[in-house]
């Protein structure tokens, strides 16, 4: 009995993380500036996956693979935001046309 | 009432293909982005999908080693956004240098 | 012997002579030979553009560059025989592989007792529960050693053909050369780098240490379950990658030089030589009894295999982020 609420508690994790999977994909092609896709994109890197792990940890059960699962999740949340910030970095040095998308300050 | 090894498994190939799909889409859009960042972006979202692909086979198989291969392609990934963007910096750059050099010499 | 000969004495030997002749340090026609004066060669448009044209029309006569019949002739044949002998070729190896035997006959030499013989024995022999580990490291253990040198041979190649030699020969003292080209090298490379970022930094603090300690997990699981020292050494080879992206190559010359380098190969490939080559001269009696085998499934268990993988993980770790230093700047 046990092992079904732990399969249906999981699965419905894993189902809403899929769900946002899909809406950071729809986000990904209704932005046209890339600066904007990218907030889809790190919704999805973060949020998503740390449901659709939660999702999958549940259905394991406590074994030494769902730690691994938990690192896992610590480690992207870790590493995700810094990709966003390195990715905007390049944009913004690399774009001539900035003042077209976004109000720009002068130094 | 079917076995509960039956519905897992059809759970795991229907999220399994459900994602295969959606890998795909992101593959449209990393083609399609007109500048750099669309594509680098792009490709980030592909391996956050993948991982969670592996995490899932890793589970219909029963191996619990495929656990290592999440994490290191989630590093791998990490790793290449972060060379990537340096690299990029550094041709543009140059290449901005060489255009003014052009144009005033 | 020892009696040291003035400057007028030597002048008049032998030796000194001949020491002129071999490095050709004597003018033979000075002061010899009646010479005009000269003058200087200038070398005007008129010129630069008659050689031109004499050039073109030479190169134009020799290879027909006009095009003649014969020669348009040529490469129309040339193109249908290259797609012909192509195709040859393509049907040549695809006859071939169609002589392969289908899978799963018996009594073909693939389906033999040897793989049997290893998936039966290979747990007892060698103490290794991966007895993909137990193969590569125990059965076949000459085939990762040459594997091994392969990767140290790769890493000097790149060594020789992309290191940039930043010896400046006008500065003054040996001690400022060093620093004037390491430091020039660095500012090179902050191009790539407008500032120091804290952000990464931060993150490498924290990510750094797990990834390195997740490679040495990999590594010393190796006969345990997948993975071994390829794998684990790529991984901390990709750990100092980091490293060095968020932090510079001063701060990393503290701890990784090109002396580490250089020493961590060789001890490493000198230690795997060493443990599998004695059996050269045993008369290929092994080292079985002195080296337990232990339980399988600890740690510390089947004989040799574990050291071995440490040795290859630290090889590997060194040649990944040897490639991509010699790759970025040209130098360690």
């Amino acid at each position: 009995m046990a092992e079904w609420v732990c399969f249906i508690v999981g699965t419905l994790f894993l189902l809403t993380g899929l769900v946002i999977f899909a809406i950071e994909l729809y986000g990904a092609y209704r932005y046209d500036y890339v600066l904007n896709r990218m907030h889809m994109a790190a919704f999805g890197d973060t949020f998503g996956i740390g449901v659709s792990l939660l999702g999958l940890m549940i259905i394991n059960g406590f074994h030494f693979s769902t730690l691994k699962m938990a690192l896992i999740i610590i480690f992207l949340w870790c590493a995700s935001p810094v990709s966003s910030h390195l990715i905007a970095r390049l944009e913004a040095a690399t774009n001539e046309n900035l003042e077209t998308h976004m109000e720009v300050e002068k130094k | 009432m079917m076995a509960l090894a039956e519905i897992k498994h059809f759970v795991y190939e229907a999220s399994l293909i459900i994602l295969a799909v959606m890998l795909m889409l992101c593959l449209l859009r990393a083609v399609l982005g007109p500048r750099v960042a669309d594509r680098i972006v792009a490709v980030n979202m592909m391996g956050t999908m993948v991982m969670v692909m592996i995490a899932i086979l890793a589970l219909m198989m029963g191996e619990s080693y495929l656990i290592d291969v999440c994490l290191i392609y989630a590093m791998v990934s990490f790793l290449a956004v972060i060379v990537i963007t340096k690299v990029y910096m550094g041709v543009y750059r140059e290449r901005r240098s060489r255009e003014k050099e052009e144009r005033n010499g | 012997m020892s009696r040291k000969k003035t400057e007028q004495e030597y002048r008049k030997t032998f030796a000194f002579r001949f020491f002129r002749w071999l490095n050709a340090e004597e003018d033979r026609y000075l002061d010899k030979v009646e010479m005009h004066p000269q003058e200087p060669y200038v070398e005007t448009e008129e010129d630069i553009r008659r050689r031109q044209r004499e050039k073109n029309a030479l190169l134009n006569k020799l290879y027909g560059r006009k095009k003649s019949k014969s020669v348009r002739y040529l490469e129309l044949f040339y193109k249908g025989a290259c797609i012909v002998f192509c195709g040859i070729l393509i049907y040549l190896l695809l006859l071939t592989v169609s002589y392969l035997p289908p899978i799963g006959v018996a009594d073909r030499p693939v389906n033999n007792e040897v793989s049997r013989r290893y998936i039966e024995e290979g747990l007892d022999e060698t103490g290794a529960v991966n007895i993909v580990s137990g193969m590569i490291l125990d059965y076949r253990a000459f085939d990762t050693l040459g594997e091994s040198h392969v990767l140290f041979v790769a890493t000097v190649t790149v060594l020789i053909l992309l290191r940039a030699d930043h010896k400046k020969k006008e500065r003054s003292s040996a001690g400022e050369e060093m620093a004037y080209s390491l430091e020039e090298a660095e500012i090179n490379d902050r191009n790539y780098e407008p500032k120091n970022d804290a952000i990464l930094q931060m993150a490498a603090c924290i990510l750094v240490p797990i990834i390195i300690i997740f490679g040495i997990y990999v590594i010393l699981n190796g006969h345990l379950g997948p993975g071994g020292g390829f794998s684990g050494g790529a991984i901390i080879g990709a750990g100092l990658i980091l490293y060095l992206n968020a932090f510079g190559f001063q701060k990393t010359q503290r701890f990784f030089t090109e002396k580490t380098y250089k020493w961590v190969s060789f001890g490493s490939l000198s230690f795997y030589c060493i443990a599998k080559s004695y059996s050269f001269y045993t008369g290929a009696n092994h080292l079985e009894n002195i080296i337990p085998k232990g339980t399988p499934g600890a740690i510390l268990s089947s004989g040799l295999i574990l050291p071995l993988n440490i040795a290859v993980g630290l090889v590997v770790a060194c040649t990944m982020y040897a490639f991509y230093v010699m790759f970025r700047k040209g130098g360690f």
